[in-house]
């Protein structure tokens, strides 16, 4: 009895401490930023100025309204690619599906600001797409504003529908189908009828995701955006214009642009609970073999997808090979970019690697006690700590930048410099999927299980040590390498803390980026790519169920 | 001795009252099951015993050792889940050998009783195949071989064989009762399958809303149940409300429906107007004419040929009536809407108090 109780203690202790976490990582942050809205620039008194501003000049609705058409926009793109493109890869024969599915996880995983630079090499004022049409006597659109956030965006984060799309066609089963059929009804009918019906909840759940993601995004307006300023971009541009001030400008945008991000997250859990016809199936539908033409037209267009998505990234890659001097390139290859990073700006990718790390740690080792506090012991006081975890989801990068800056840069806590917020910010955006992955880990082992070792005589302690924890594992590593990734290619808040000694690769490449000097943005870039690409793999080759882990996990 | 006594148990979950003054002793070596309906109590009973849930209140001991306070895993109660439950990181042997290691028994010994359990239920050279590459029946000797391995003082079975086939289910049953009784464990058995726990126990105790019904034989608890709910629930049975009427001499009374009048036994039914009366379908005699005594007439509905039986559904004064016929040839069978006579012999009828439910006079059919 009294292991019972010393147990019971630390899981108490647990739940305190994720309290604590959260109280004074967001909780703190987030209530200053939303005071700070309320205090007028000028005078420093509480007032509804900020708000009164916002919602009268069109320079800032415009900001809104913008960020609303380009998250619509790619998120109707996402759907135009991501269906067609979840269909056929997984209905139908197409060679090489499995390399075409890995390449758009890649494409999803890159960091967001990478491709829309890329897009600029290509199509902005030198690009050499663009010179290309130019010389058949083609000018395409300026590439600068809403239409290349669109693109970057969507070709961006259509994986999101295409992977929760394919995931559900594999799961409808296939005596659904037939039954359709044995009914009466043709090809045509059984897809609007049965099919799509039963993966309608997965696509509109990528699509809030995506809606989600690209409302959120600030590397990609930040670099391709011009003078077209959406939500995150005009808070970082109002909050860097009045750091000297209390920035109550740029917090009254925060706090909007969260609410908006607050309504996508409920609306998206709101469908998540309600959602999942498919269960233990036992029928898996059939992959139908296509001739000729038909078979012909459906590559063309899963391979086009796909290596759209994938060109701004091999792009990157012959840049960063490419001679240059200074910023101007050169005809022929060499190493250059590369050894100036290694000789230059060293700090910056040990910066990276070491940050991340740290998070991870911090990350896996909260996130799974959480998530066992979360899964396993029923409470009012952890139901209410399980729905606070959620706040990360809804606060934006730029917000959580500017809600560190404002909190901890004055007593008592006081980071504002330190290599420690950055890790703080990276722990912070991860964790709740983590704990989330971690928690929805343990449902899926079976208590009988651990009771199964209890009743063979192993001691709790033992039982976690020797069933649970072996059974998590794979889970708690697949769910860290992903939190490395995001953390390696984290700009939009960090951009916002660093300070030069503790610069990191994404933020160099933004500033490379902006001086132009897009050789060793592009080699900088590349090594964040292997680092991703790597990681990917090894997610994939020891823990996958399929490329569903990447979004989930 | 009993191997296990439990005294006065009672659990409440919330305001279900999942076990309400739990009495029970267990002989060493017994097979004991526990039968009931889903949300009966059984399964709560079984893991308050192993240590999962703690009692509210009342007593349990294994072989006079009192364990309320003892933790699960030092009860020695070796449990056959439902689901299997083996571990699915680890090989057949680990999973066979997990508790003796908890036991830090030396490798020879573990290696030893591993093979021995192993072979008695038949998974000689499975060793080293993990549980993924084994069937259902066989995941399930895995548990049993686990749970045997240590020698515990009970093994325990949450409806072992529920996720199993039909036809393995039977094969399965056989082979736990032989190695149970090859053995000598004290077992106890939980299920809501009436026709397994017939055939596996010693004895039976059915369970219905957290309360013990009977304990008896099976036997018992099939020819002589005490209340309605035992009768209907184990095997199929017929009921009927009946009048009261005269006595028909020689310890037996009239009784009647309708233009039905049957003679039933008098005993308990002194201070009754009315009584329910009820037969098992393979007591009953078709005859060809309404002379002899105890008959019912009615009309038949369908007939179920279930191989040495043919099963009739008869319509008897608004209600439907269940008889067997053994031995049915398809010349015989008469054809649906005709009339059926048959005859309850008057002392296979057993009468249950309206009211109460309650079993009235002596069990003279055990």
């Amino acid at each position: 009895m009294t292991g019972k109780i010393r147990r019971a203690d630390i899981w108490t202790l647990v739940t305190f401490a994720g309290f604590a976490i959260v109280v004074v990582f967001l909780i703190y942050p987030l209530f200053d930023i939303f005071r700070y809205s309320f205090i007028d620039k000028e005078s420093g008194e509480v007032s509804l100025a900020n708000w009164i501003q916002f919602f009268s000049k069109k320079y800032y609705l415009r900001a809104f309204t913008n960020s609303l058409f380009i998250a619509i926009a790619t998120t109707f793109f996402s759907i135009m690619l991501g269906i067609p493109l979840a269909f056929f890869t997984t209905r139908y024969r197409i060679a090489g599906s499995t390399f075409l599915t890995t390449l758009s996880v890649l494409a999803l995983l890159s960091p967001t600001f990478i491709g829309a630079y890329s897009w600029i090499t290509m199509l902005g004022k030198n690009g050499f797409l663009r010179a290309m049409f130019q010389s058949i006597g083609v000018t395409l659109p300026q590439i600068y504003g809403p239409l290349g956030i669109i693109l970057a965006d969507t070709l961006q984060y259509y994986p999101f529908i295409s992977l929760m799309t394919a995931g559900a066609l594999m799961t409808v089963d296939r005596s659904l189908e037939e039954a359709s059929e044995n009914l009466g009804a043709r090809p045509r009918r059984i897809f609007f009828d049965v099919t799509l019906p039963m993966v309608l909840p997965s696509v509109t759940g990528g699509a809030l995701i995506v809606f989600m993601m690209s409302l959120s995004n600030f590397g990609t307006p930040m670099i391709i955006g011009g003078n077209f300023l959406v939500l995150p971009t005009l808070a970082y541009n109002l909050f860097t214009s009045e750091i000297s001030e209390t920035p109550g400008m740029a917090s009254t945008v925060s706090i909007i642009l969260m609410l908006c991000a607050s309504i996508v997250i409920v609306l998206q859990q709101w469908l998540a609970s309600r959602r999942k016809y498919a269960s233990m199936l036992v029928n898996r539908p059939m992959v139908k073999i296509l001739k000729g033409v038909r078979s012909l037209v459906a590559h063309v267009l899963c391979y086009g997808i796909v290596f759209l998505s994938t060109l701004p990234l091999a792009v990157i890659v012959y840049y960063s090979f490419r001679k240059t001097s200074g910023p101007v390139f050169k005809p022929g290859f060499s190493l250059d970019s590369y050894r100036q990073i290694f000789f230059d700006v060293p700090k910056t990718v040990t910066n990276s690697f070491l940050y991340s790390l740290a998070a991870v740690l911090l990350i896996a080792i909260v996130g799974t006690l959480l998530g066992f506090v979360i899964a396993r012991k029923k409470s009012g006081v952890v139901k209410m700590l399980d729905s606070l975890l959620m706040i990360p989801y809804m606060v934006p990068g730029t917000v959580l930048g500017i809600g560190f800056i404002v909190a901890f840069n004055r007593p008592p806590i006081y980071l504002t410099g330190t290599a420690i917020i950055i890790i703080l910010t990276y722990f912070i955006r991860r964790l709740p999927y983590s704990v989330r992955s971690a928690a929805s880990i343990l449902k899926q082992i079976d208590p009988a299980l651990e009771e199964a070792g209890i009743n063979l005589g192993s001691p709790p302690g033992r039982t976690f040590r020797t069933i649970t924890l072996p059974l998590m594992q794979g889970g708690i590593i697949s769910g860290a390498i992903m939190s490395w990734v995001t953390s390696m290619n984290e700009l939009s808040a960090s951009i916002l803390l660093y300070v030069g000694q503790t610069m990191t690769m994404p933020i160099k490449i933004y500033l490379l980026v902006v001086d132009g000097f897009f050789g060793t943005a592009s080699a900088m870039s590349t090594i964040l790519l292997v680092v991703t690409g790597v990681s990917m793999y090894i997610v994939n080759k020891y823990f996958s169920k399929g490329g569903e882990t990447f979004i989930s996990a | 001795m009993h191997a296990i006594r439990i005294i006065g148990v009672e659990k409440n979950f919330g305001e279900v009252k999942a076990l309400s003054n739990i009495h029970l002793g267990i002989e060493k070596g017994e097979f004991f099951t526990l039968l009931g309906p889903s949300g009966c109590g059984k399964t709560t009973l079984l893991r308050t015993i192993a240590g999962f849930c703690r009692q509210d209140k009342g007593d349990i001991y294994i072989e006079n050792e009192l364990i309320n306070d003892v933790p699960a895993y030092q009860r020695n109660t070796a449990m056959v889940f439902q689901n299997y439950a083996v571990f699915p990181h680890m090989t057949v042997f680990d999973n066979v050998a997990y508790g003796l290691r908890v036991r830090r028994l030396p490798k020879e010994v573990i290696a030893q009783k591993v093979k021995t359990a192993l072979r008695s239920v038949h998974l000689e050279g499975f060793e080293q195949r993990t549980p993924d590459k084994l069937s259902g029946g066989q995941q399930q000797r895995v548990g049993l071989a686990r749970a045997m391995a240590i020698e515990p003082r009970v093994l325990l079975f949450d409806e072992p064989l529920s996720n199993l086939d039909a036809k393995l289910r039977i094969e399965m049953r056989e082979e736990i009762k032989a190695v149970q009784k090859s053995l000598g464990i004290t077992s106890i058995y939980v299920t809501h399958d009436q026709e397994e726990a017939l055939v596996i126990s010693d004895r039976i105790a059915v369970m219905n809303q957290g309360r013990i019904q009977q304990i008896g034989k099976p036997w018992e608890i099939y020819r002589d149940p005490q209340n309605i709910f035992v009768a209907n629930f184990v095997g199929k049975i017929n009921m009927l409300t009946l009048k009261l009427g005269q006595s028909a001499g020689s310890g037996y009374r009239q009784a009647s429906l309708g233009d039905i009048t049957l003679n039933i036994p008098a005993q308990g039914t002194e201070q009754l107007d009315s009584i329910i009366a009820a037969f098992r379908p393979e007591d009953v005699v078709e005859v060809r004419s309404t002379d002899r005594r105890n008959t019912i007439t009615g009309f038949l509905r369908t007939v179920s040929f279930m191989g040495s039986v043919a099963r009739f559904e008869v319509d008897v004064e608004g209600q439907t009536l269940t008889i067997d016929r053994h031995r049915p040839r398809e010349t015989d069978i008469p054809p649906i809407h005709s009339q059926v006579v048959f005859s309850v012999p008057p002392e296979s009828i057993l009468l249950f108090d309206p009211v109460s439910g309650k079993r009235l006079g002596k069990g003279e059919r055990s």
